[in-house]
Formats: structure tokens, sequence, C-alpha cells
């Protein structure tokens, strides 16, 4: 508060009610009227101007008698309001001022050095709080901002603006005279794309003048991945489409590869060229995924030297890809009873789209026809069109009995592309038969090296029941019930089948079932096989009678659906459906801010699908792009089969996170998932400088907007004057009491009376 | 190489006993089953033989030629998912065995093609199957199969459906689900096919004669394949063709 200082003000000290006081003064001024109507006949002017003169004369010093007017002598003090200044701490105040000049935080310190000997010499009018906001308020000064580093995620001037007028409200002790901003302008949140309607309305109502400092010089040189649009998922199979916005500041005429990657393997290549020197370009990726999962892409520009910001040319994105509706293509190679069970199954799957395609006739049947095409229903074989054109559009394959030496029919012409499919992420499933494996008329070359059997010999014709293997016994193709055991009677209670392509398993393959007491090789026969084929995955089922399953296992039993679960399995299993793993790892979330721990959740089950409590559970975060391995926990798992683990925040890029899951020393399987770490967060996406917003904050509320270093005079800052307040004891003077104010009352009535008498009234 | 059978073959193959074990690949084979009841259900054995023989020679369908008889309430029922019921006469009431026994091969995917090897109408077989049937699967009642069912086109393309005579141009079904669980003829489709002891067709198709005996032979392929295929000719992708061959 200023020193005490003395002044006065006109009183009145009439004992006298003020109700009193304003009757009186109203029939005062009405006797005053009425006296100065009397003369409206006066025909002389200066007669008439005379006399209402003295007459009103004389009812002012009536009023003045009445008020008893007195000087109150005060003492009188001038209150200190208070100004904040708000620097910014957010992280986007860390780049240059200019290219290889200081920080932006840095000119902010400088700015405060300079401020602070105006600061002392107002400080007898305002009160100077200095407030980083990052966004929340902490109190700074100019060597903290010079010494840490900003690293607030995001912009938000008018949230801090707000709060700091929220804690203006509260506080009764000093009110707010005016605010100064110091930023860069660069706000990403609601003042992001400038002043609408509604935020101005908000600076308004703060009710005080905000007055900005912009940091920092436009014309910086960068390009920043300002934005990806892309949806949260995606259908395999099906192309999804990312738009990457794309922003260069200085970068005029300059062609910008821009790379599309999937952990690490480059998916697509645009090429933009900036049309002026702050140019915003979309450029658009369309790809198609091939598998189910999550992925995590990342798109990345070069960088140029001159740039202000490196991290800012990289960015990535996860995309969870699902499957609509499971595209299988059946190819039997006769009509049999196995094509005619699967066919009905797959037909009644609401999730399957079944594309089909049987050798109805070979090129030595005889159809008794004098005109194949207007007699015959049959279409030729479109080999080409399924095996290489459209191959990619299926989710399996499935070869039933089907091995052709004919030119019409063979695929050997195709095997090379299968492989590939194969290869890339598709599925394929041979089903056996007396056109299969060792009893086909025609070996698959190359197509055989993707299935997980090779032939053995002729089959053998025992009939015989399937035996579920130790690792049937766990994978899920093989899981037919619910409860413990339950796959093994449910695989016992299923029919005997007629005979066997008798095969040997290749190293790596699993075989879930195989053969009692057939053997290859001193092992038992496998009946049923798998493995999984560069990223796609292939099922060998070494018979044609699996129908016996569908059919034959009704005999005067209850009915059971193990042929329908044995085969939803295996597509489940051949497409990876994530829901038949026991053990599913995700990433949550699946993009993370830097800086930010990576959290995981786990869910473990048992073969059987129940919750697997007490699992011991391992994950690792591994790096996507080199495989490198940069963190592992271990947690077991809760009553639901489920835990959660935190990486510590990892750097920015692509990550897997691989687990592994025991429980009393057997393998649960394993598990994983994708993520991706932000090189920048939304902040330091973007280099500019937000000259404009900042020139309309200040004029919005009636503040002003300055430039660092130019502007560091606090003068011309408009600042809301601070209030004076009364202290120590007042002390009133009497006017009204004078002899000489009674003297000319007597004079002013006196005169008036005599001239009114000479004048000719009475 | 393809098989093919020649007439020798085929009487060679009807020299052998008929033989219960399965070979390799049998399982998936057409085998010609026949339902053994109470009444004169073996009178188109080489009917069933010779249809047998026409799947080889016609269409890529193998085949067990051999026709193989199964009581309507064994479980080898379930080894058969075709099975031919026919007789010439009166087919008897059937055991409640065999009615639960039937009613659970169609049920879970068994097909039955009934014919009606009297060529009756209204009495015989005609009417005496109509009854069992309806004990059989009660809420599948016969229906008259459209002429736009696949049926018609699963293998040749037909109009009609002709046997050793021609009752009525159509065939019924039964039907569980989109599935038709049993096709039934009054025209005696295998009649036409049927031979003697020496070796001759056994009946002349009437009215139609050879011509006749051919499109029952191709219709009774189409039951067969129809059993085998299911719905596979009206999958899209061979129906712009199907239409276009039948303008």
């Amino acid at each position: 508060m200023d020193s005490a200082q003395q002044t006065w003000k006109l009183v009145s000290l009439s004992p006298l009610p003020a109700w009193v006081l304003v009757i009186l003064c109203a029939a005062l001024v009405a006797g005053v009227v009425l006296a100065c109507l009397g003369l409206y006949r006066e025909p002389d002017r200066r007669r008439r101007a005379l006399l209402w003169g003295l007459r009103i004369l004389a009812g002012f010093c009536a009023l003045f008698f009445l008020l008893e007017p007195a000087l109150r002598n005060l003492q009188v003090a001038r209150a200190r309001n208070r100004v904040a200044v708000l620097v910014d701490r957010s992280a986007s105040m860390g780049f240059p001022v200019e290219p290889n000049g200081p920080t932006r935080s840095s000119q902010v310190a400088d700015a405060l050095d300079a401020f602070a000997p105006q600061f002392e010499a107002m400080k007898d009018r305002y009160a100077f709080d200095v407030f980083g906001f990052d966004p929340e308020l902490a109190p700074v000064s100019a060597e903290s901002v010079r010494n840490t580093p900003p690293r607030a995620g995001r912009t938000d001037l008018l949230a801090a603006l707000r709060a700091l007028k929220a804690g203006d409200s509260s506080s009764s002790s000093r009110k707010l005279a005016g605010v100064i901003v110091l930023s860069d302008g660069a706000d990403n949140v609601d003042l992001a794309s400038g002043l609408s309607a509604r935020t101005r309305a908000s600076l308004e109502e703060l009710a005080v003048p905000v007055s900005t400092f912009l940091v920092g010089q436009e014309g910086l040189k960068d390009i920043a991945i300002e934005q990806i649009k892309v949806d949260d998922f995606a259908f395999v199979r099906n192309s999804v489409t990312a738009e990457v916005e794309l922003k260069g500041h200085g970068y005029k005429g300059e062609n910008v590869s821009v790379v599309l990657s999937r952990e690490g393997r480059t998916v697509a290549t645009q090429q933009v060229r900036f049309a002026k020197n702050e140019d915003t370009q979309t450029v658009s990726f369309t790809f198609t995924p091939d598998q189910t999962g999550r992925f995590v892409y990342t798109v990345s520009t070069p960088v140029f030297p001159d740039e202000a910001v490196v991290e800012n040319n990289t960015r990535s994105f996860a995309l969870k890809v699902i499957r609509d509706r499971m595209r299988v293509l059946l190819v039997s190679g006769r009509p049999s009873w196995d094509e005619r069970f699967l066919r009905g199954l797959l037909k009644q799957d609401p999730n399957v789209e079944l594309i089909s395609f049987y050798i109805l006739r070979n090129s030595g049947d005889n159809a008794n026809t004098s005109n194949d095409e207007r007699e015959l229903s049959l279409i030729p074989f479109p080999m080409e069109e399924i095996f290489r054109e459209k191959l990619d559009t299926f989710d399996v394959v499935v070869f039933l009995n089907f091995g052709y030496t004919e030119p019409g029919l063979s695929i050997a012409t195709y095997e090379r592309d299968l492989k590939n499919y194969i290869s890339k992420g598709g599925a394929l499933a041979v089903v056996g038969g007396d056109r299969s494996f060792g009893d086909s008329r025609f070996s698959f070359t190359m197509l055989a090296e993707a299935l997980p059997v090779e032939s053995a010999g002729p089959s053998d014709g025992q009939t015989f029941k399937a035996r579920l293997t130790p690792d049937g016994q766990r994978h899920p193709v093989t899981a037919l019930g619910t409860g413990s055991g339950s796959a093994e009677s449910a695989w016992a209670s299923l029919p005997a089948i007629p005979g066997l392509n008798l095969t040997r398993a290749k190293p790596g393959a699993v075989v879930l079932l195989d053969h009692p007491y057939a053997n290859v090789a001193g092992q038992s026969a496998p009946v049923l096989a798998l493995w999984e084929f560069g990223r796609g995955r292939t099922m060998t089922l070494m018979t044609d009678a699996s129908w016996y399953w569908a059919f034959t296992s009704h005999v005067g039993g209850a009915p059971s659906r193990h042929y329908e679960r044995f085969w939803g399995n295996a597509l489940r299993w051949l497409v990876r459906d994530p829901d038949l793993t026991t053990l599913q790892v995700q990433a949550d979330p699946p993009s993370v801010e830097p800086g930010r721990p990576v959290g995981v959740g786990i869910v473990a089950r048992l073969p059987d699908y129940q919750p697997a409590a007490g699992a011991d559970v391992t994950v690792e975060l591994v790096s996507a792009d080199d495989g490198r391995l940069v963190g592992t926990q271990q947690v077991v798992a809760g009553a639901d089969g489920s835990a959660r683990v935190e990486f510590p925040p990892p750097p920015p890029g692509a990550y897997l996170l691989r687990s592994t899951a025991t429980k009393n020393g057997k393998s649960l399987g394993t598990g994983q998932d994708a993520l991706a770490v932000r090189a920048v967060g939304s902040e330091l996406a973007d280099a500019h400088v937000g000259a404009a917003l900042m020139a309309e904050i200040a004029k919005a509320t009636g503040g002003k907007s300055f430039t660092l270093p130019s502007d560091t005079s606090l003068a011309s800052v408009p600042l809301l004057e601070p209030p004076l307040v009364e202290v120590g004891r007042s002390k009133d003077q009497p006017l009204w009491d004078r002899w000489y104010w009674l003297l000319t009352l007597v004079m002013i009535v006196g005169l008036e009376w005599a001239l009114r008498r000479r004048f000719g009234y009475i | 190489m393809p098989h093919s059978f020649s007439r020798r073959s085929l009487l060679a193959g009807l020299t052998l006993p008929v033989a219960s074990a399965f070979a390799f690949g049998d399982s998936s084979r057409f085998i010609p089953a026949v339902a053994q009841h109470a009444g004169k259900w073996d009178t188109r054995a080489s009917g069933l033989r010779r249809l047998a023989w026409e799947l080889q020679r016609r269409t890529s369908i193998e085949v067990v030629l051999e026709a193989r008889a199964i009581p309507l309430s064994s479980p080898r029922l379930f080894e058969h998912p075709f099975l031919y019921l026919g007789s010439d006469g009166e087919l008897p009431v059937l055991k409640s065995d065999e009615v639960e026994n039937l009613r659970r091969y169609l049920t879970f995917g068994g097909f039955v093609f009934a014919d009606a090897n009297d060529g009756s109408d209204g009495n015989g077989f005609d009417s005496s199957f109509r009854r069992e049937l309806a004990r059989v699967l009660p809420q599948a009642p016969l229906a008259q199969v459209p002429s736009t069912h696949v049926v018609f086109k699963s293998f040749f393309l037909l109009d009609a459906a002709p046997g050793r005579v021609l009752n009525k141009p159509w065939l019924e079904a039964a039907s569980i689900g989109r599935r038709a669980a049993v096709l039934y003829s009054q025209n005696d489709v295998l009649g036409a096919m049927n031979r003697d002891e020496g070796g001759s067709f056994e009946f002349e198709p009437v009215p139609g004669g050879e011509r006749q005996r051919e499109y029952a032979t191709r219709l009774a392929i189409n039951v067969v394949m129809y059993a085998m295929c299911l719905d596979y000719k009206d999958d899209a992708v061979h129906l712009p063709m199907i239409m276009k061959r039948r303008r």
C-alpha cells in the first residue's frame, strides 16, 4: 500500500434524516420556482432577471443553511493491485528463437531480467507475481526459466488465464490489475485455430487487460508431420487410407519423400512439394493389411540440415486390423462326403464367406451329351483368377483331396503364387484322400515346402481312432470342449475313421493328432499337423473321412458339435483369430505419448480357456525395428487370469510386446501386441510462433501486444488503476456557521425586498 | 489317369462278393446304399449299380459299384450319407427304432432318395411312403420341388424329372432347414436303369422310351450330385453361365 496522504471531502452535518432533507429541499425548490413564476408579467426583462437572480440566490442560501455543509479532512492511501506475469513453460519454448540462436525460454528469462527493475519501480502500485504454466500455474523466476527446460506437452493459454482469474476471485487481498503473457503463442488446445466467438467471450469475461509479449521469430525452417488421419481399426485384406498432414516452414519448392513403414518394413513412399514457404500438404497412403492384429505404422520424412526440430519428422500410429467375414476358398478334387459336410458347415456359418470350386468332371469322363454347353451346368475351373488374381483376397485356402496332373486341372503353374500367399500371411489347409499326399497323382513341389508334413508312401487302410498328442491336448485347434481333460475325452468319443494318408512330420511341425499304431520311421503317423510358414500358417489333415466326426458320430448318441468346433477352431487358428490364444497381451494405450510409461494388460487362460489364476507371466518390450530388448517385466496373474505391468517411458519408436506365461511349469502359450511411442507430442510437432493469436488475445481483453526482444518496457502496458482506501480518523470543519454567510443571506433577501418595492410590487 | 469303366469291367465287378470292408478312400466315395425294410426293397439293385457306373463314367465322383443293403434300424446307416429307399408295392409300417434311427440319420445330415418302384400314385408305395415319412419327419412335409431348385442343375441342366414312368414330372422334397433331406420321385427313376439278369434294360420307359431313360439317368446323377455337393451350383460364380445356357 502507498504511504498515507491527506485529502478532504464535502459533507452535510445536518442532524435531520435524509428523507426529511429531501422533502425540505423539494419544498425549497418549489418555493423558488413559484417566486420566479410570480414575475412572469414583468415587462422589463432586466428587472425580471434581477429579481429572478436574487430569489434563486436566496434559495441557495437557504439550502446552504439547511444542509449545514462542512469539510471533512481524510487520511487515505492507494491499495496495491496484483499483476500476473504468465510464462509459457510448454516444450515448444525449448525451440530456438532463430536457427542456432538461444531458446525461446532463454529469451523469456532475459525479458524477466529486463522487467525486474520496472517491477521494482511500480511496486508501490502493483505486486508482480511471475507464474509458469505447464499448464498448471507455478511460481517461476528468471533463473528457473533459464535453467529448467520447458517440458509441458501442450500449450493452453486460455486455461492458464482462467486459472489465474479463478485464483483472483478466491483471493480478497489483492485484485488482479492486469496480465502479462510471455509465450510463443503456439497454442494447441482451445486457441489452436485462433479466437472463436466462444473463446473471445471467455477472454472478455476475464475483465482484465492481457498484454502479450511474443517470443520467437517466424520464418524458422522446419518440416513437421502435424497430423495423421486414420481409423483406429481396419479390416484385413481391405484397403485403408492414412492421410498425413505435412507442414513445411521455409521449404518452398522443396521435394520431400514421405515414407510409410510397418515395424521397419517400407509399405509405401510418396513425394510432396511445398508450393510456398508456409505450406501444408496432405499425403494419402492407401494400403491393405494382410494380417489381423495390432501393428505400428510409422510415417517419416528426411531431416534437412537446417531444420529447427528434427523429432517432428517422424510420427507413428497403431492400427488394429480385424476381420469382417472370413473368406474361405474351398477347392475339392471331386465331390465327396468330406466336401459335402465341410460345405454344409461353412455355408451355415455367418462369419464365413465361402467360395468353392469342385472338379465335377475329369477330362476322361464322358457325360454322354450331344452339346456340353447346353446340357451341362459345368463352368471352366478359373485357376488364373482364383490362384493368381484374387488369391490375396482369401483368408484361408482349403485343398480337399486335390491333386491332378491333367493340364486343365493341375495347379503346378500356381504353386509359387500359393507359396508366396502363405509366406505373406495367408493360410492353407490340405485335407487328405486318395488324390492327396502319397496317393496323389501329382506331387506338389514348391507348395509342399509350405506343408508341415511330407509324404511317406501309400495310404494305410486300417480303421483307427485319432489319438490326441501332448501338443494336441493344449492346442486351441483340438480344444473341443470345456473343462480339464475335455479335449482328450471329446476326441476319444469320436468314431474311428477308415484309413490314413501316411506322412511324416517335418522338423518344427506340431502334430496334434496321430495314429495309435501306424508308424512312419519309428514315429506315430501324424493325422493332424500344422505349423507357421513365413508369416502364414498351414495345416494338414491326413484323412478324407473327417465327415465321420460330423455324421457317424451321431449314431445312437446325443448330438455333439465336435466336428463344428474342430473346423471352427482350425479356421480361427489359421487366420490368427486373436481370441484363439490362451495368452492375450494388449498395450494400453497402443499409442503412447512421449515421456509416458507403457501400460500392458495381460489375460492368461488355461488350455481349456479357463482363467489361469496365479500364472507366471513374462512380458518383453522389444524394438520393432531392430529386435532389441528394451525391458522385461514379470508378474503373477490374478484370480481372473489378468495382470498388468508397466514399463518406464521408452524412447520414441515402434515396439512389440511379447509375452509368455506358465503355470505349474506348463506353458500357456505366447502373446504379442504392438505399440507406438510417439517421437513428439502435438506440442513439438510444430515450431511456428502464433503472433496473430497473441495480438488477438491482447486486443480482445484491452491489453497490448509486444514482441521480444525489442519490446521490454512495461510503461505502455495497460493496467487497472489501484483503488484509494481511508486510513486514520477524519475531522469535520463546519462551513455554514460563519457570520458572513448569514449576512449574505440577509443582504440578498433585503435587496430583493427593496427592489420589489421600488419596482412597484407589494 | 482318370478311372474309366467298360462293360467288361462292370461285369467283372458284379461277380465280386459284396464287401463291407473299406479300402482307403472308400469313405468319401459314393456307395449306393439301399434301405432294407420288410417290403420289396431290393428290386432296383441293378439300377443302383448302373447309377454308380454312370456316375463313374460321366462325372468325377468316385464310386463303389456294389449296392449295400442297410437295415433302417442299423447304426451302419451312419456310414452312408446317401440312402436309396424304394419298394415295389407298399412300404410296410416302420418299427419305432427304424423311425427313430431314420429321423436321426436325416436330421444330422443323411440324405434319402425315395423312389416309387411301383409307379404308384395315391396307393401302393406312394401312400405308404407319405404315411411313414410323416412319422419320421412330422415337421418337414413333402413339397413339390420348383424347377429352379439346384437339383435340376447340379450337373445336367434338366427341366423335368422322368423315370421309368412319368406320373408326375416333378420331384418332391422334405427339407430340414434349406437342405432337402429327402427327395421323392413317383416315377421309378432307377427302374429306367434297372437291368435283368441277361444285362438288358428290364423296363421300357414310357412314354418317352430311350430318350426318357437317358433323362432319368441324368436325373439320378443330379440327385447324387446334389446329395454330395448340396447347393454348390447355386453359388454366385455359376449363376451367370447357367442362366445364359438356360435361355
